[in-house]
């Protein structure tokens, strides 16, 4: 299978998640990057832009902007033209999913390929059938590579209303995270620095209501962000980045957002009830 | 004459203007802009700890702990734990290690009519990445500094892999970069018994010498480290007299007519910085041996990033030692940064050079946010009269191939640049 990997606006960071991907020697038998911005294929970046080269992926990183040239050609041409040929687009990355972070620069229009945060856009309507979001910033490499694979075994994947992978985004990153107990039981003492606690009642953490793999699939094969006590930012959602971070919003008490679907009646019997629980392995330090 | 540079993180544009077949002038341009500045206005201080890694896929890291450290600066008695201070170097530390195999096998060989060998990228920059993930939950752009400490805690068990995945890396090193014991390596005085060696460093810079190519790229021979720390000595160094009294106040930012990248200056100066400022500020033998003999030429800046690789590794395994898990990893800042006005400036040495963030909050809330990168220092477009230092190291070459040679000996990153 031919790849193009073709970067917009970015900052390259799904580029360099995409190499710690750990059997990348195996995934470079089994795929040519006819380009890829960091590693050597046949082609330089002028030759992408001025030709029609085979390509039977598309692979877009970064938001898009009418306005964005690269290599001096506007990038909508070059996304057309090889979209058009390939049997599947990838958009890597929440940026060029949904806009994310340069989309927060209001001085030009910039986007997903298909949406603009939550709502879906005019652009690049014809080929909305054959594209798949990998969202995440950055992506989880591993999300990439099996996608990859299931598109070359000719499989067919389940997408949700963002066109994204189900079965890495039909989790939420909550599921799996090792301080799930301190949720489960409303433990709400989180303090940073520490292995316990849990940090959505007073940390920011978006875990609960954010699609994403990350303690499904563990990062760097090792750990993940929940796990390490960083909050959960939300950034494989169409709404990243939110503003105020770190920080939980609350009315009287109760999280403004509450984990998916999750009522907010239903939220404050289930509270009622944990308060009930006085868990004294959860109230210790773990070791 | 123009050329289009890729694969910098990024691509930027070369003019070269040629007079007597010599290139007299290079026009460096940027072409586009991504305004994270103007993102972080108005949003609270905190949200610059989740935005600013994203300015950079591969130097993230460094622009996260420039982050932190500029919103420390802005809340009086703020009081950091020094298990914290120890673990934030050494996540930086790993960063660097990783950009600097990414650099040398991706971008530099090929440069030498070599294959990319993307295993040996990729096989320590993973290892290494483990390393920054165990302590920071993920690589890359993690959010685990925070004003106080770090937001994790490490145990016993994680030193210990640290220190293996560590060890791993060094091993790697030995193996395929350079084949010698890497800490005799870091006593070394004599870059002639390097070239006796074997590895993936040795057959380059052999083959630089080949080509007689080791007195080229030479520039002003003026280095300036704003990041130091307890490894990197910060100061400046005009050839090889060093100043360690420097004042980031000083450095300003100049826009350009013709490119989307600010050029800077330390007191109106044009100054190289990166791993060959930091070796020559550090007095590192091994560096100042090759300064001596080629001065701030290509085969200094290459054998200077290459060495900081196992320098790195092996201070880091001192590092890690120094780790208490009996102490804290964050103690809550008695001021609340959201109800802040203040400035503040964070200093750090990123794989490419200093890293400078300057950020000012108005009653909690970011209004003006400025970002200093190190390619920016390196990059500056002068003019024929007052070159920048790349420029000035390209100037007097006769072939555009080998000048983007030279421009790529000092990294380039061009997100950055242009953030």
């Amino acid at each position: 299978m031919r790849l193009i990997w073709i970067t917009a606006i970015a900052c390259n960071g799904n580029s360099h998640s995409f190499l710690n991907y750990p059997h990348l020697e195996q995934f470079l038998k089994d795929f040519e990057f006819v380009y890829h911005p960091i590693l050597d294929g046949k082609y330089s970046l002028e030759d992408v832009v001025c030709n029609d080269l085979e390509c039977d992926i598309l692979l877009i990183e970064g938001a898009i902007s009418p306005d964005f040239k690269k290599a001096n050609k506007p990038i909508f041409n070059t996304i057309s033209r090889y979209a058009n040929r390939a049997k599947a687009i990838l958009t890597i990355g929440t940026c060029a999913t949904f806009g994310g972070i340069f989309a927060e620069n209001r001085t030009s229009y910039v986007t997903g390929l298909h949406f603009s945060g939550k709502k879906p856009t005019s652009l690049f309507h014809s080929i909305k059938d054959k594209t798949v979001s990998i969202s995440g910033c950055p992506i989880h490499p591993q999300t990439l590579v099996d996608t990859l694979y299931t598109i070359k075994s000719g499989l067919k994947l389940h997408l949700d209303e963002y066109l994204r992978p189900k079965e890495f985004f039909a989790y939420t990153v909550h599921n799996g995270c090792i301080r799930n107990e301190y949720f489960e039981y409303k433990i709400d003492n989180h303090r940073f620095g520490e292995k316990e606690g849990c940090m959505f009642y007073d940390n920011g953490c978006q875990a609960p209501y954010t699609r994403g793999s990350c303690n499904k699939i563990l990062w760097n094969e090792t750990n993940s962000k929940t796990r390490a006590g960083v909050p959960c930012m939300g950034c494989s959602e169409p709404e990243f980045p939110k503003v105020g971070f770190f920080r939980t919003k609350k009315n009287m008490g109760i999280p403004e957002t509450l984990p998916l679907d999750v009522t907010k009646r239903s939220y404050l019997t289930l509270a009622g009830i944990t308060k009930a629980f006085k868990i004294k392995r959860l109230e210790e330090d773990l070791f | 004459m123009i050329k289009l540079i890729e694969k910098i993180e990024g691509e930027a544009t070369l003019d070269f203007r040629f007079k007597d077949e010599k290139i007299e002038f290079v026009d460096i341009k940027f072409l586009d802009s991504r305004g994270v500045e103007q993102i972080l206005k108005n949003r609270p201080p905190l949200d610059a700890l989740v935005i600013n890694p994203r300015v950079c896929g591969i130097c993230g890291h460094a622009h996260l702990i420039a982050t932190v450290k500029a919103l420390e600066d802005c809340i009086d008695d703020l009081v950091l734990p020094q298990n914290a201070k120890i673990l934030r170097e050494l996540t930086l530390n790993f960063e660097l290690i990783q950009n600097h195999f990414k650099w040398f096998y991706l971008t530099l060989l090929p440069l030498f009519g070599l294959k990319q060998y993307v295993l040996k990228a990729t096989v320590p920059s993973q290892t290494i990445a483990k390393a920054i993930a165990t302590i920071a939950g993920q690589y890359p752009h993690t959010s685990y500094a925070i004003p106080g400490g770090i937001t994790n805690e490490i145990t016993a068990i994680d030193v210990a892999k640290i220190k293996s995945l560590i060890a791993e890396v060094i091993s790697f090193f030995e193996k395929e970069t350079l084949k010698a014991d890497s800490k005799d390596l870091l006593e070394c005085e004599n870059i002639l018994k390097l070239l006796q060696k074997d590895g993936d460093l040795p057959s380059i810079l052999n083959l630089m010498i080949e080509k007689e190519w080791q007195f080229s790229g030479k520039s002003y021979d003026r280095f300036i480290v704003f990041g130091g720390n307890s490894y990197f000595q910060g100061g400046k160094s005009i050839k090889t007299r060093v100043t360690k009294n420097i004042n980031p106040n000083f450095v300003k930012e100049q826009m350009n007519i013709n490119s989307k990248a600010k050029n800077v200056t330390y007191k109106s100066n044009f100054y190289e910085v990166g791993p060959l400022s930091r070796a020559m500020l550090n007095k590192t033998k091994l560096i100042k041996d090759s300064h001596r003999r080629y001065a701030d030429s290509i085969f200094s800046r290459i054998v200077a990033r290459v060495c900081e690789i196992p320098q790195l590794l092996h201070h880091s395994q001192e590092l890690i030692t120094q780790i208490d898990t009996t102490q804290p990893f964050y103690i809550k800042p008695k001021r609340d940064i959201s109800k802040v006005t203040a400035e503040g400036v964070g200093c750090v040495e990123a794989a490419r050079g200093s890293l400078i963030h300057r950020v000012k909050i108005d009653n909690g809330s970011i209004k003006e946010y400025e970002i200093i990168t190190p390619t920016q220092w390196n990059l500056s477009n002068g003019t024929p009269e007052n070159l920048g230092v790349a420029q000035k190291a390209m100037v007097g070459e006769s072939n555009i191939d080998f000048a983007e040679l030279i421009f790529k000996t000092f990294d380039i990153c061009s997100v950055c640049t242009t953030q």
